[in-house]
């Protein structure tokens, strides 16, 4: 029991843990970019939050009349699944990609307009995992075996049985021991976790270079090669700690449509049989 | 003689004096000719001159813009915001295309209540242009047991009977059954695919040809789109399609101000009347200045591809480049420009 509300109380400090798991609950605080995000400071009391991908991961909070001229929201949310489902402004809370290393061949993307949903600018106003986990202790002498882990059970229920790679990797050989804020390749480089696609990308090069390309994955905004685009990284859709069980999390479908009239179930036309 | 009587029976029951019903009936014929299409709920009646405006393609430029003013201020004053309707002209050089990865696609619909949202269809009755089918796995067999599904039972004829199998509930070969109305608490489910179909947008459309008074016509990007004022709402077209991609307003449609989408365009989402016909446009409305369809930025899995034919560098492209697809049923010769394709 104690240990239930241990795990409550300290919730905060380890969702950082989440690795692909994005963090974006918070209604508050804009910082800079402006141009980028729409309107926030309008968000009125009655803050809607929605999910896009993944279910209490990929939130946005819904902004009611985003764009004055007519009078749309950021979002629109489905009533019954609370997921997004329509957007009026395509690079809602998104910041510049930054910069995409060269490949110098025909699978060089198109990055000079793209956007991204940041989490290290909501890190800001939550929780860092660096508050726990100042890194010191196991920057020394990480610990690399499998074990079971006191907390994060909601992150994943038995890290002794991550089957990420089949059980090839552990957490630290993605999540950086010394900075646990960032993320860390196989080559000892540290990477945003706003920049989860070059981790992924190091050993997922062949699904790296399609969606570079734009044949994996999803981009929301103008459909012109080289228009703006807001590109959707590894982890707003996949969870790698849950991977193996399934491509996607779950969700819940939208309603069906109505059935014909005089149909009293959708099951009628198998009946004939 | 009995008219005088009636009124003065009307008179004592509810004690007050009705008008004549000659009376009403001469304002009636008045009426009728200046409100003849009006549908009596709308704040703002239709007016002659829409009613006997043009066909759009035939509009001169000064007509259109007339033609959408009257618009404008009939939505604007029926939904209580301010509408726009928009006659953004086709972009040069694009020919617009779509791939659909059914190998991604899990079945959450979210394609279809996007739609709803963008493009303005009727609440109730409820109108969606995007239908996904469920499939079970192993949908197609080769299994005697159900090729053989329907036929006769063996005759003095042999057992190759006459009626080739199956019915129309239950197609030969079709081990599994097709649902529209899944309702499962998640998905993507075991042993199941999804398909969602929505208009095809063929190059040679049979709805096109179908259409008596040519009120849905092939855009100069490749879209099929529908004059709403020009079409009679025969349902010729919706006959016609064999991808049940058209809908029809049966009923008067209802669609709730605060629901309304006001960025609208006249060949796309604005409010459609009822008795006429309407698809899938590729959210004519958004493409045309730039933006995704609807459907392409709701689906949770990128599962849905948009982009321009006639440029090799284009997502649409690519997939047709390097991917295994497909199109539905193709042996129509309707040449869609609508891809299903696999990992």
């Amino acid at each position: 029991m104690s240990n239930y509300m241990r795990a409550g109380v300290f919730y905060g400090l380890f969702v950082l843990l989440a690795g692909g798991v994005m963090l974006q609950n918070e209604a508050t605080a804009e910082e800079g970019k402006s141009d980028a995000a729409p309107a926030q400071d309008k968000a009125g009391a009655a803050s809607v939050e929605c999910y896009e991908s993944i279910k209490d991961s990929t939130n946005l909070t819904k902004v009611e009349n985003a764009n004055p001229k007519f009078g749309y929201p950021n979002v629109k949310c489905s009533p019954t699944t609370g997921a997004v489902l329509w957007y009026g402004d395509p690079y809602t809370d998104t910041v510049p990609m930054g910069e995409m290393p060269k490949f110098g061949d025909e699978t060089d993307g198109d990055f000079a307009q793209a956007v991204i949903r940041s989490r290290t600018k909501h890190f800001k106003t939550t929780m860092q995992c660096s508050g726990c986990h100042p890194g010191t202790a196991q920057a020394a002498a990480p610990p690399n075996e499998p074990r079971q882990l006191q907390m994060h059970q909601d992150i994943i229920s038995d890290a002794s049985k991550l089957q990420h790679g089949r059980g090839a990797i552990w957490c630290l050989d993605c999540h950086n021991a010394a900075n646990r804020d960032t993320l860390v390749d196989r080559r000892k480089n540290e990477v945003s976790f706003d920049e989860s696609y070059k981790l992924c990308g190091s050993c997922h090069g062949d699904t790296y270079s399609k969606w570079r390309i734009g044949l994996h994955g999803k981009r929301t905004g103008e459909w012109k090669v080289g228009g703006k685009k807001r590109w959707w990284t590894c982890t707003e859709c996949h969870n790698p700690h849950t991977i193996q069980e399934h491509r996607f999390n779950p969700v819940k479908p939208e309603p069906p449509p109505a059935l014909p009239r005089g149909m009293s179930s959708s099951e009628t036309s198998s009946k004939h049989e | 003689m009995s008219e005088d009587k009636r009124e003065m029976v009307d008179e004592q029951d509810d004690g007050q004096v009705k008008e004549s019903r000659r009376d009403f009936l001469k304002k009636m014929g008045v009426a009728a000719a200046a409100t003849a299409a009006a549908p009596a709920a709308t704040a703002k009646a239709v007016s002659i001159a829409e009613a006997l405006q043009g066909h759009f393609e035939l509009m001169s430029d000064e007509q259109k813009q007339k033609a959408i003013a009257r618009l404008e201020e009939r939505y604007s004053e029926q939904f209580s915001k301010q509408t726009t309707v928009a006659n953004t002209p086709a972009p040069d050089g694009v020919l617009f295309g779509y791939a659909l990865n059914i190998s991604k696609c899990i079945g959450c619909r979210r394609c279809v209540e996007a739609c709803v949202r963008e493009n303005n269809q009727s609440r109730d009755p409820a109108i969606q242009w995007i239908r996904v089918l469920r499939m079970e796995k192993g949908n197609v067999t080769f299994d005697a047991k159900d090729l053989n599904a329907g036929k006769p039972s063996s005759s003095s004829l042999g057992d190759h009977g006459i009626q080739s199998g199956g019915h129309a509930g239950k197609p030969v070969g079709i081990s599994g059954y097709t649902d529209h109305y899944y309702e499962p608490e998640q998905v993507p489910e075991d042993n199941a695919f999804y398909f969602p179909v929505q208009c095809q947008q063929c190059e040679k459309p049979a709805c096109v040809k179908a259409c008596p008074v040519r009120a849905t016509y092939r855009d100069p990007n490749g879209i099929v789109v529908i004059d709403y004022n020009w079409c009679i709402g025969c349902r010729m077209c919706q006959l016609a399609c064999p991808y049940w991609a058209r809908r029809f307003n049966w009923g008067e449609p209802v669609l709730p101000s605060e629901e309304m989408n006001p960025k609208t365009h006249y060949l796309g989402n604005r409010p459609r009347p009822r008795g006429v016909m309407e698809k899938c446009t590729f959210c004519l409305q958004r493409v045309r200045d730039g933006r995704y369809p609807a459907c392409v930025e709701a689906c949770p899995v990128g599962a849905r591809k948009f982009g321009n034919l006639l440029d090799p560098e284009s997502e649409v492209r690519k997939v047709l480049a390097t991917k295994q697809v497909f199109r539905f049923k193709e042996e129509f010769n309707t040449d869609p420009k609508f891809f299903y394709y696999m990992d």
